[in-house]
C-alpha cells in the first residue's frame, strides 16, 4: 500500500476531533490526536442516549472501507486505526514554523501509572484515602485520587489525579506490578526558597508545599535570599513584593543576575498588584495575589514545576493543524443564582440529568432525586440557560439544548413507562434540523412531554422535597408549579483553555470567545494552516459537528496536498502473511498464566492436555499483557509455525491492536489469530472451586480452537479503483464538492441539467453576515470551469447506473440526446432544492404578496424601494412543520431577518411585522434576532391553531394575526406581504435517489446512512450527499457539508486498490438456488444478482460481514468467513461438551 | 453432584452485548459462571439451526442478545433477530422444548450491570424449569 507524506495534529479526541482524524487517516495521512483528558471521547464519553435513535451508534463512524485498519468494536469504549497515534492526557504547548511545516510542542500530563503494567486489578483504588467528585457522573458520585476516567474504557488503565492526589504513597506500595510511580523523589529534589518578612506567610507556603512534596527553604528578607541564592540549587524564587530593606524587584534583579534561569514568582499584596505586574517586565513569570488559597498556589508550582523540568514534552513536526477542543457547559454555579443551582441538590445541570439517567450513573439508571433519592415523578427542563443572554455576554442559541431536553424529557418517559411528568419551557423551540420537528411532536403528542411557552421567574423550595416552579406563560399570567426535579438546559461556551490556544495560533476570536473564521467557511482560520472542527467552532450538535469536521478534515488534507502530501511512497505496511491456504489447520495456543494468578486458580497442565488431545500445541507465558510477555509469546509461535493461533489471555478488546504486529512478526493474518478471554472465569466471586473455573477455562479455549480450526485461511483481496468521481448538481455543494475532489488531483465529472452553474446562488445578493453570494458564485463558477481537472456537463442529466464503489459506470444524456457512458469510483448527489411555492396566504392573487426570495431580487433589482414602503408584514412557518412538509427549513428565519433588517437600515421609519411560530435563529444567527428586535421589528408569535388570515381586496393586503401578549386580535394592512415558504427538495431527486440504489426519505430530502454518524453517506457504498437536496441549508452550512461529503470520497479515491473486510461473505454458487433472499436481507445493497452468468454477486467492499445473508439462506450457500455453519456447530459441540 | 447448575449459549454480538459482558467482567460485577459465549458480529447472523442444535446438544438455555432496536450497527441485524427469535420460539415446542429456554434481549455496550442481572435472571429462571433432557433422549 502507498501511504501519504502528510501529517496532521488533531487537538480534542471528542466526536469531532475523531471524525476529523478519521477522515485524514483513512485518507493515507498521518495523524496524531491529542485530548487534554486521559481518555478519548469528549462529551460523548458521558452520554448513553443520542436522538434521534435515543441510543448510541457511534460505531457506525468506524471505517466501511478498509475496515481492518481501525477497530471494529464500540466507539465509546475505544479506538484505534493504524494512521493515527493518540495520546490522551496531552496538550498543545507550542507552536512554530509555517504551514505545511508546524513545530509543535505537545506536554504529556504524567499519568504516574504505567499503562504497559497495570493489570487494573483496583488495589490502588481500595487503599487510596482521597475522594473527590467525579467528573465522569458529572461530580454526582466521587471516585479516588487514583482512578478509572472512563469505566468503561478499554484498554482501561487507572490513572492519578495529580491535583487531588495527597502523595501518602499507598497505592505505589499496594500495586502488585509496580506499576505506579508517584514521582516522589523527583520533588524533593525541587527546592522552592520562599521569601517573606511575614512568619506567618513563610510558614504555611512551606506546609502546603512540603505536604505537596516539595522541598522548602525560607528566606526573611532580601539579603537572607540572596545569600542563599547564592549557594545554589534553588529551583524556585516565590518571592514577596513589599519587604523592609531591600524590596522583592531588587532581589529580582540581583537574583536574575546571580542565576539568569532562575524561575521567579512574585507574591503580592491587592495594593501593590501593579509592582508585581511591572516585576514580570523584568523577569518573574508569574505573580500571586494575597491572601493565597492553598491550591492555587500549589498548582501553580506544580505547574512551574513541570514546565522548568520541561516533563513530558515532545516536539515534532505535522503539516496542518485541526482544533477540535469541543465546548464547556455554561456552568450555572459562575451567574446569579436565578434558578436555585447553588441552593438546591436537586436543580441539575443536563449533562448531570444524563448521568442520572445512565446505567452507569449513581444509581444505575434509577431516576431517583438526587438530594434525598425519593423516586421522581415530575420533571421540568428550563431552556436558554446561559444561552441567548446578553448579561452573560452570550449573545448566541446555543443550538443543541432544545433536542437535548426533548430527548431526555422522552427518556424519562420511557425509562419510566409513562410515568414520569415532563415539561419544557422554553422561549422558542429550535427543532431546526433535519427530522427535529416531526421528534417534537412525537414527543408531545404520543409521549405527552409538556411544552410550556414562558419565562421562568425563580425556584424555590415547594412541599415535600419538591421544587416550586413559578413561571409566566406568553399571555403574561404567572403560575406555580411543583417539580422534582429541575434541569437546567445550559447552553455552550468555549472550552477551558481557549484564551491559551488562540494566543497560541494567533487566531482572533468572537466577542464571545469563539474562533473566528473566514467567510462562507467554518473551518478555515485567518491563519493559514490551522483549522476549526466540531462544536469548537460554535454551537453544534453531532451531526453537524460531525459534517463539520469532515470539512475541516478536508481544509487540512487540500492544504497537505498542496505541500507536497501527495507525493506517495511505497511503505511496507502490507506485511507479506506465510501462504497457509493449502496447509492443514496447525493451531498453538499461548495461555498467559497472569504471573502465576491464574495457574493458581485453575488447572493449566489439565487445561493444556484438553487442547492438546484437540491436536493443539499449547504455550505457557507470565504476563501476555506486558510488551516482555507478547514478545516471548510471539518467540515461541514463531518457531512453532503454527497456522493459526489462539492466545489465552484477558480483556480480549486490548488485543485487537496488538495482533496486527503480532501477525506481522511471526508472519500470519491476523484474522487466523484469536484471543480467548480465560480472566473472567477466574474472577473474585467465581473462581473459588479450582476444578469448575479449569472447566471453564478449558471449554472456553475449546471453543474458540474449533472456531480457528474451522477458519477459512484466504487472505481478502484487494480491489482495483476507479479514480475518478462523478457529481451530480451545478449548485454551490456540487461545484465545492468537485473543486475539493479536483485540487486533489481526481478528475471529475460535474453533471448540472441546467444550462448554467450556480443553482440557488443566483437568487441571493448577500447574507445575514454581509458576505457576497455573488461574488462567491462568481469565484467558484470560474473556478470550476477553468480547472483542468474538471469536466463539466451543462443540460445533462443522469439516466442510468450501475456497478459498486470503486467501479461505477454511469450514462449521461445531453440535451439533444446524445449519451455519455463515465466509468467512476464515486458519486456526490448535491440536487438541492428552491423555495417552495407557497400555497397559502392568498400568494399569487395579488402583486404585494411575495416570497423571501422574490422580495431579496425585487430589492436587488430596484423593483421595490425601502424608501417608498410604510409597512412590511412577514409570515413564517408557509406550509412547513406540519404535514406534509412537516419540518423546518432552517433558512427562512434567517433570510427574514436579513430583509427586514436590510428594510430597517434602508428605511428606518418602515414598520416590519414578523408573524412566527419559533424564530429558529440557532447559533449565531441569534445576534441578529437581537439586532432586528432593536431595530424595532416587531415579532408576533402565532399558533398553528390561530393562523394569520390574509385578505385581498383591489391590490391591498390586509393580515389580521391574535397578539398573544394583548390576547386581542390585530389587524394589518402592510404595502407587502412576505411568505417565507421554506424549501423542498429538487424534483428529480427521487427518481436520481433509484438510478443511484439509494434512498430518499417522506419529504424527499436524500437519506443518508445514519443522521447523527454518517450524515453525508448513503448507505450503499461509495455514494454521498451533500447541500439542500440532503436537507434544508444556508450556503455556508451546504459548502461544509460538499466539503465533508469531498473528504469522505476522497478516503476512496486515494488508492489505487483497496481492501474489504476480513470477515465479508461469500457465495457457493453450486449451493445456491438463486432465491435472492439474500440480496433482500443486504443493508447495504453489497449483493446482486449477475443475469449473464446467473449468479449472484458480492460487493467485497460494500459488504459489511453482518452475516444477515448467511442467516436468511436457505440453502447455506450463502456463508460469512469466519462464521460457517461448521465453525459454529463445533464451537457448540465444545461448549457443551463438559456436560455429560 | 451438587445443585443444578444450568449451562447457557448466550450468542452476543460484537458491538453491544460482547461489550457489555466485557465490561461486566472488566468492572468486576459478579455473575453467575454458567454462560458460554460465542460471540458473533451481529444477532442477525444467529441462524435458527444454532440455536436448535445448541438445545439439542443440551444446552439448558440459549441467550441471544445485540443492541437496542434502532442502535444496530448493521442498520436492522437486530430485528431481522427478533422476527426470526419470536418465531422460533413458536417452534420450538414441536421439538419438545420449552420455549423459556430461549430469550432474547437488548444489552447495550455500556450497560455491563444489565448483562450481569440479565444472566442471573436467566440462571434462576431455568433453574426453575430444571435440566434440558434433550440430549439424553436424543442418544437414544
Amino acid at each position: 500500500m502507498k501511504n501519504k507524506r502528510g501529517s496532521a495534529l488533531v487537538v480534542g479526541a471528542g466526536i469531532s476531533g475523531m471524525r476529523s482524524a478519521l477522515d485524514l487517516a483513512e485518507e493515507g495521512y498521518r495523524v496524531t490526536l491529542i485530548d487534554k483528558a486521559p481518555g478519548l471521547g469528549g462529551t460523548l464519553r458521558q452520554l448513553d442516549y443520542q436522538f434521534p435513535t435515543d441510543h448510541c451508534g457511534m460505531c457506525k463512524m468506524l471505517p466501511v472501507v478498509e475496515r481492518d485498519s481501525a477497530s471494529q468494536y464500540c466507539l465509546r469504549k475505544g479506538f484505534f486505526h493504524e494512521n493515527i497515534d493518540i495520546m490522551a492526557a496531552t496538550e498543545l504547548v507550542g507552536i512554530e514554523g509555517e504551514p505545511g511545516k508546524f513545530q509543535v510542542t505537545l506536554r504529556h500530563q504524567p499519568t504516574m501509572v504505567d499503562p504497559e503494567r497495570c493489570i487494573g486489578c483496583a488495589a490502588c483504588v481500595t487503599v487510596c484515602p482521597v475522594e473527590v467528585p467525579d467528573e465522569f457522573n458529572a461530580g454526582l458520585t466521587t471516585r479516588k485520587a487514583v482512578y478509572l476516567p472512563v469505566p468503561h474504557n478499554v484498554p482501561n488503565h487507572y490513572v492519578v489525579d495529580p491535583a487531588a492526589c495527597s502523595r501518602c504513597g499507598e497505592c505505589e506500595r499496594v500495586c502488585p506490578t509496580g506499576a505506579i510511580d508517584l514521582q516522589l523523589e523527583a520533588r524533593k529534589a525541587f527546592k522552592v526558597l520562599v521569601v517573606d518578612d511575614e512568619l506567618v506567610v513563610r510558614d504555611s507556603i512551606k506546609e502546603w508545599l512540603e505536604d505537596a512534596g516539595f522541598q522548602v527553604e525560607m528566606a526573611e528578607s532580601g539579603v537572607e535570599a540572596l545569600e542563599k541564592l547564592s549557594q545554589g540549587g534553588c529551583s524556585l524564587l516565590l518571592l514577596d513584593v513589599k519587604m523592609p530593606g531591600m524590596d522583592g524587584v531588587e532581589v529580582l534583579k540581583n537574583a536574575r543576575e546571580m542565576h539568569p534561569d532562575l524561575d521567579v514568582v512574585m507574591m503580592t499584596a491587592y495594593a501593590t498588584v501593579e509592582t508585581a505586574v511591572e516585576a514580570m517586565k523584568v523577569g518573574a513569570m508569574d505573580y500571586l495575589m494575597k491572601p493565597f488559597d492553598p491550591e492555587a498556589l500549589v498548582a501553580l508550582v506544580v505547574n512551574r514545576y513541570r514546565k522548568l523540568l520541561r516533563m513530558g514534552e515532545q516536539q515534532f513536526e505535522v503539516g496542518a493543524i485541526i482544533l477540535a477542543a469541543g465546548f464547556a457547559n455554561f456552568d450555572p454555579a459562575s451567574a446569579p443564582d436565578t434558578y436555585g443551582y447553588h441552593t438546591f441538590e436537586n436543580v441539575v445541570t443536563s449533562i448531570e440529568y444524563e448521568r442520572l439517567m445512565s446505567g452507569t450513573g449513581p444509581h444505575g439508571g434509577k431516576l431517583l432525586r438526587p438530594e434525598d433519592s425519593q423516586r421522581i415523578r415530575k420533571i421540568a427542563w428550563l431552556q436558554c440557560v446561559g444561552s441567548r443572554n446578553l448579561h452573560l455576554n452570550a449573545d448566541y442559541c446555543s443550538s443543541v439544548c432544545c433536542m437535548f431536553s426533548i430527548k431526555e424529557a422522552l427518556l424519562a418517559k420511557e425509562k419510566s413507562d409513562g410515568q414520569v411528568d415532563a415539561a419544557i419551557f422554553y422561549m422558542d423551540m429550535r427543532t431546526f434540523g433535519k427530522d427535529f420537528q416531526r421528534y417534537r411532536e412525537r414527543a408531545e403528542r404520543d409521549y405527552g412531554v409538556r411544552f410550556i411557552r414562558s419565562r421562568v421567574h425563580s425556584v424555590e423550595a415547594g412541599e415535600a422535597g419538591c421544587l416550586q416552579l413559578r413561571y409566566s406563560d406568553i399571555e403574561g399570567r404567572m403560575h406555580a408549579e411543583d417539580f422534582d426535579l429541575v434541569v437546567l438546559a445550559t447552553g455552550q461556551r468555549p472550552p477551558a483553555g481557549s484564551d491559551e490556544l488562540a494566543e497560541l495560533c494567533g487566531v482572533e476570536r468572537t466577542p464571545s470567545g469563539f474562533f473566528k473564521t473566514e467567510p462562507f467557511s467554518f473551518s478555515r482560520t485567518a491563519k493559514q494552516g490551522i483549522f476549526v472542527s466540531g462544536s469548537f467552532g460554535g454551537l453544534r450538535d453531532i451531526s453537524e459537528s460531525v459534517i463539520q469536521a469532515g470539512s475541516a478534515a478536508f481544509a487540512a488534507s487540500t492544504l497537505l496536498h498542496a505541500g507536497g502530501g501527495s507525493l506517495s511512497r511505497v511503505t511496507d505496511d502490507e506485511p507479506a502473511y506465510r501462504d497457509v491456504t493449502r496447509d492443514p489447520p496447525k493451531v498453538a495456543a499461548a495461555l498467559c498464566s497472569c504471573a502465576g494468578d491464574l495457574a493458581r486458580a485453575a488447572d493449566f497442565k489439565a487445561i493444556a492436555q484438553k487442547l492438546e488431545g484437540m491436536g493443539l500445541e499449547v504455550f505457557l507465558t507470565e504476563r501476555m499483557c506486558t510488551r516482555e510477555g507478547l514478545d516471548e509469546a510471539c518467540r515461541v509461535l514463531r518457531e512453532s509455525r503454527a497456522n493459526r493461533v489462539l492466545l489465552g489471555a484477558c480483556m480480549p478488546y486490548v488485543y485487537q491492536r496488538k495482533l496486527k504486529d503480532l501477525g506481522k512478526s511471526i508472519g500470519l493474518h491476523p484474522f487466523l489469530i484469536e484471543v480467548a478471554d480465560i480472566r473472567t472465569p477466574a474472577f473474585p466471586g467465581r473462581g473459588e472451586d479450582r476444578a469448575r473455573v479449569t472447566r471453564e477455562i478449558a471449554s472456553v479455549l475449546s471453543m474458540a480452537a474449533s472456531r480457528l480450526q474451522g477458519i477459512d485461511p484466504l487472505p481478502p483481496r484487494s480491489v482495483p479503483l476507479s479514480r475518478r468521481a462523478l457529481v451530480v448538481g451545478g449548485g454551490i455543494a456540487g461545484m465545492t464538492a468537485a473543486l475539493g475532489i479536483a485540487e486533489h488531483g481526481y478528475e471529475v465529472d460535474l453533471i448540472e441539467r441546467s444550462e448554467k452553474l450556480g443553482g440557488n446562488l443566483h437568487r441571493l445578493y448577500r447574507t445575514l453576515d454581509g458576505w457576497s453570494p455573488q461574488q462567491l458564485l462568481e469565484q467558484t463558477a470560474a473556478a470550476v470551469n477553468k480547472h483542468p481537472h474538471i469536466s463539466v456537463h451543462l443540460e445533462a442529466r443522469v439516466v442510468h447506473s450501475e456497478g459498486q464503489v470503486g467501479r461505477f459506470v454511469t450514462t449521461l444524456e445531453h440535451a439533444g440526446g446524445a449519451g455519455e457512458t463515465i466509468e467512476h469510483g464515486v458519486a456526490i448527489l448535491a440536487t438541492g432544492g428552491s423555495e417552495a411555492k407557497p400555497q397559502e396566504y392568498g400568494y399569487g392573487q395579488c402583486d404585494a404578496i411575495v416570497t423571501q426570495h422574490e422580495l431579496e431580487d425585487q430589492l436587488q433589482r430596484g423593483q421595490v424601494a425601502p424608501g417608498d414602503l410604510t409597512s412590511v408584514v412577514m409570515i413564517q412557518c408557509v406550509g412547513s412543520r406540519e404535514e406534509p412538509r412537516n419540518y423546518c427549513s432552517r433558512v427562512c428565519c434567517a433570510a427574514a431577518l436579513k430583509n427586514a433588517l436590510y428594510l430597517k437600515e434602508h428605511n428606518p421609519h418602515v414598520e416590519v411585522y414578523i408573524l412566527y411560530r419559533d424564530m429558529m435563529a440557532y447559533g449565531f444567527l441569534e445576534s441578529y434576532y437581537t439586532q432586528a428586535r432593536r431595530a424595532g421589528v416587531v415579532f408576533i408569535q402565532y399558533q398553528v391553531a390561530a393562523k394569520p388570515r390574509v385578505e385581498t381586496a383591489n391590490g391591498a393586503v390586509t393580515v389580521t394575526a391574535l397578539d398573544p401578549l394583548l390576547q386581542r386580535e390585530i389587524a394589518l394592512s402592510p404595502d407587502l406581504l412576505v411568505l417565507s415558504s421554506g424549501i423542498v427538495p429538487s424534483n428529480g431527486n427521487d427518481e436520481l435517489a433509484g438510478i443511484f440504489g439509494v434512498t430518499v426519505n417522506r419529504d424527499g430530502f436524500y437519506q443518508e446512512a445514519e443522521y447523527k454518524w454518517r450524515p453525508v453517506e448513503f448507505l450503499r457504498e461509495g455514494v454521498f450527499a451533500c447541500g439542500i437536496g440532503h436537507s434544508p441549508r444556508s450556503i455556508t452550512e451546504s459548502m461544509a457539508m460538499a466539503e465533508a461529503a469531498s473528504q469522505r470520497a476522497l478516503s476512496i479515491l486515494s488508492r489505487e486498490r483497496t481492501m474489504g473486510g476480513s470477515i465479508t461473505a461469500q457465495v457457493r454458487h453450486s449451493l445456491c438456488s438463486l432465491c435472492q433472499l439474500c440480496i433482500e436481507a443486504c443493508p447495504y445493497g453489497a449483493r446482486r444478482y449477475d443475469a449473464e452468468d446467473e449468479v449472484i454477486v458480492i460487493d467485497e467492499l460494500a459488504c459489511q460481514g453482518c452475516g444477515a445473508c448467511a442467516a436468511v439462506c436457505p440453502n447455506s450457500a450463502s456463508v460469512l468467513r469466519g462464521y460457517r455453519d461448521q465453525q459454529l456447530f463445533s464451537m457448540l459441540d465444545a461448549a457443551l461438551e463438559e456436560l455429560f | 453432584m451438587g445443585e443444578f447448575e444450568p449451562t447457557i449459549i448466550a450468542f452476543v454480538c460484537n458491538w453491544c452485548t460482547y461489550t457489555a459482558a466485557d465490561l461486566a467482567g472488566t468492572s468486576r460485577l459478579i455473575q453467575p459462571p454458567n454462560v458460554r459465549m460465542i460471540r458473533m458480529m451481529c444477532t442477525g447472523m444467529v441462524d435458527p439451526k444454532y440455536v436448535i442444535k445448541a438445545l439439542l446438544e443440551g444446552a439448558d438455555a440459549v441467550l441471544v442478545s445485540g443492541c437496542h432496536p434502532g442502535d444496530c450497527h448493521y442498520i436492522n441485524g437486530n430485528l431481522k433477530a427478533r422476527r426470526r427469535i419470536k418465531l422460533l420460539k413458536e417452534i420450538l415446542p414441536k421439538f419438545g422444548f420449552d420455549e423459556r429456554r430461549l430469550k432474547m434481549t437488548w444489552i447495550g455496550a455500556s450497560e455491563g450491570i444489565d448483562f450481569a442481572e440479565t444472566i442471573r435472571e436467566l440462571v434462576a429462571e431455568v433453574k426453575a424449569l430444571g435440566p434440558n433432557q434433550a440430549r439424553r433422549q436424543m442418544v437414544i
